[in-house]
């Protein structure tokens, strides 16, 4: 009886032990994102592409499981810092980061005190890489924008650009930036810093039209702004030849929330839209995104799935060597060098990975196909072409 | 000994925090934020207990703070400590130039003083070469280390504010207990009446606004050194004149302690409670709850006890 015990536990034990697949590890990271307050709308398209990047990297591979957390900052500092210290008293591995220079600044701050790897791929302010931090890395940059817009006005060949820019941090920098390498290529530039809380941009557009004359505006600054100076435009008709913006401009909920106000807007992107992706992982992202939200990638869910998969492997290869828990992720994270639906990822010595490049797409009836530069264009440019 | 129960209850519970919490850097974090604004609602509470002023403005005070103190120890070089007192001083400084402001009385005062404050805020993105205008300001100093203990710790920096915000409330009750608290508590019921005994009720209003200014500067000034960042949208945010308000009138504003209790369980509340019932959105659940206890306690959580208090000799009888 005993004997015939035995064995049937021992035959239970095999079949159970054959039957149940390898247990995955499971490593749980944080995200502070803007699920609401004025940088919402990037905040859940970001949110969204770091959903599709666990998902496909969880899939992708037996040996892990990523799990993250995601906490609202509602766009605000304080909350971001108060966000992140909870993702590490949760025992987050890692830190993800939200959107917007000054949320990021404070938020990679408190993540680097706690000694927790930062990621971020919604902050372009070039102070964050002056700190010294040594656990910060994102994945985009400042001079990646300014390229983009710089290769643009070399083509369009303007007599004259005013740029509208935000006072903000990050908006300021790439509008002094494009204002001195502008100059300097010979173009008529005037800059004209607004405040961040003006929601009223004739007088700034009534100057463009009445003392600058210029033939392109270019706007540096979110999307409640670019909303405001072209309403503000449509209203006033400048002589411009074209409008042109940085970030978060160039998407399709941009066209699908403001289609009276996007016509023909040239924004800086590096999909066209419908998506035509050409590498393996970007036509496996843009599938599960389409299969998880029913909608079609873009720019701020890219930039979100990139930084979300970079960390995810070097998470892993953190796990494999069994340095996870002793500070091998900083290691892991610095040897990063991938292809990725944005280009080469790499990181240089303060986190920054100096690849990153843009392009330009303009929205052109509900679809959104890149301009300039010509080397990387799916449509020819429309110019003169105005929203009104 | 029963009048003392609600404060030693308070520091028992201050005390103990940190022993059992000391290495949860996210609660000593909610702690330290939650005392920043009591430390607000106390300054608010005052105001309105003592001079008879309701304030929609005193993100002002906790802006100027915030930035003379930064500004001061980055630019100046002056030691943190000092620049904290400095932080203070600037903002009673700056309630200097509300004085006109105390001719109105009521609504037309709150909606003044609220304008105010839209003004400093306006200084601080305008006056861009000392304060960094928009983009906002980071590299200043953090608390300093003194005698072995570092205040920029989380532990450290709730040590601090819990002695600042205990000597804030001692100030407070001794104003409220000294002749001219008689005076200001007179002038709450009849202005005109105590005018005509002689009480410069203008001065001792002007007394009032800088005191409340001056702990409210000073609550902004520890705070820019805490988090280490320092933007005008940030810095004047509405939130540093409505939490603090809410908090009062949630603890009991008629108060001491009220406001400094409800300032920390209605942060401790939203951040804890409401944000993991409900993500996105969970101001609303700090709203039903406010509501529920004007409903309940019109006197907030503290009147609610004092009016137990008095019942019981009554209720035992």
């Amino acid at each position: 009886m005993i004997r015939r015990t035995f064995l049937l536990s021992t035959l239970l034990a095999t079949s159970l032990a054959v039957a149940a697949p390898a247990l995955a590890e499971e490593i749980a990271i944080g995200a502070h994102m803007p699920l609401t307050g004025s940088l919402a709308r990037s905040g859940q398209a970001f949110n969204e592409g770091m959903q599709v990047a666990i998902k496909v990297f969880n899939e992708s591979q037996s040996k892990h499981k990523i799990k993250v957390t995601v906490i609202d900052d509602e766009s605000q500092p304080a909350k971001a810092v108060t966000a992140v210290e909870k993702l590490n008293s949760d025992g987050a591995a890692a830190i993800i980061g939200g959107y917007g220079s000054n949320i990021v600044g404070p938020a990679s701050d408190t993540s680097n005190r706690l000694g927790k790897v930062y990621i971020t791929g919604g902050a372009v302010s070039d102070e964050l890489v002056a700190r010294g931090n040594t656990h910060f890395f994102r994945i985009n940059n400042n001079a990646g924008y300014q390229r983009g817009v710089e290769g643009l006005m070399q083509e369009l060949k303007p007599n004259g650009i005013s740029i509208v820019a935000s006072t903000r941090e990050a908006p300021a920098l790439l509008a002094k930036g494009l204002e001195e390498s502008l100059t300097k290529l010979g173009f008529k530039v005037t800059l004209h810093p607004f405040d961040p809380a003006i929601t009223d941009f004739k007088p700034i557009i009534n100057k463009v039209k009445l003392q600058d004359k210029s033939e392109i505006i270019f706007m540096s600054a979110y999307e409640n702004d670019y909303v405001g100076i072209i309403r503000a435009a449509k209203v006033l008709k400048p002589q411009v030849k074209a409008i042109v913006g940085a970030w978060s401009l160039a998407t399709p909920k941009m066209y699908s929330d403001f289609p009276d106000l996007m016509q023909n807007v040239i924004g800086t992107t590096f999909l066209p839209f419908p998506v035509e992706v050409k590498d393996e992982e970007g036509k496996k992202f843009a599938a599960v995104y389409k299969e998880m939200f029913g909608k079609e990638i873009e720019y701020a869910s890219t930039l979100a799935f990139v930084e979300t998969m970079v960390l995810s492997e070097a998470l892993a290869r953190a796990a494999d060597a069994g340095t996870l828990k002793s500070g091998g992720l900083l290691a892991e994270m610095k040897k990063t060098d991938r292809p990725s639906p944005l280009g080469r990822i790499t990181f240089n010595a303060v986190g920054d990975n100096p690849n990153f490049a843009l392009s330009m797409g303009q929205h052109r009836d509900g679809k959104i196909p890149l301009v300039s530069p010509a080397a990387s264009a799916t449509g020819k440019i429309a110019y003169p072409a105005l929203p009104w | 000994m029963m009048r003392n129960l609600p404060a030693a209850a308070l520091l028992v519970a201050a005390l103990a925090i940190p022993l059992v919490f000391g290495g949860n850097g996210y609660i000593m974090g909610l702690m330290v934020s939650g005392l920043i604004v009591a430390g607000v609602a106390l300054a608010w509470a005052l105001l309105g207990n003592l001079g008879g002023m309701v304030s929609f403005g005193h993100a002002a005070f906790f802006g100027v703070g915030a930035y003379t103190s930064a500004i001061l120890s980055a630019k100046a070089g002056l030691p943190v400590p000092l620049s904290l007192l400095a932080g203070a001083l600037g903002a009673a400084l700056c309630s200097l130039v509300m004085l006109p402001a105390l001719r109105l009385s009521g609504p037309y005062f709150a909606l003044a003083i609220l304008a105010y404050a839209h003004i400093f805020k306006i200084l601080a993105t305008e006056l861009s070469s000392i304060t960094g205008g928009s983009a906002g300001f980071q590299r200043f100093p953090t608390l300093p280390t003194i005698a072995g203990i570092d205040f920029s710790s989380r532990t450290g920096s709730y040590a601090l504010l819990v002695v600042m915000v205990a000597l804030c409330a001692l100030v407070y009750r001794a104003v409220k207990r000294s002749h001219v608290g008689t005076a200001l508590r007179a002038m709450a019921e009849s202005e005109d009446a105590t005018r005509v005994v002689g009480v410069n009720a203008t001065l001792l209003k002007s007394w009032m606004l800088l005191l409340s200014a001056f702990i409210t500067g000073l609550f902004g000034a520890m705070n820019a050194h805490i988090i280490n960042f320092l933007e005008p949208d940030y810095a004047f945010s509405g939130n540093w004149s409505v939490l603090p308000i809410i908090a009062a009138i949630f603890g009991g504003y008629r108060t001491i302690l009220g406001p400094v209790a409800g300032a920390v369980l209605i942060y401790l509340f939203d951040q804890i409670i409401a944000k993991e019932l409900l993500p996105v959105g969970h101001q609303i659940l700090l709203g039903l709850l406010l509501a529920g206890m004007i409903l309940v306690a019109p006197n907030g959580l503290f009147g609610l006890f004092q009016t137990r208090r008095k019942g019981a000799p009554h209720a035992a009888a």
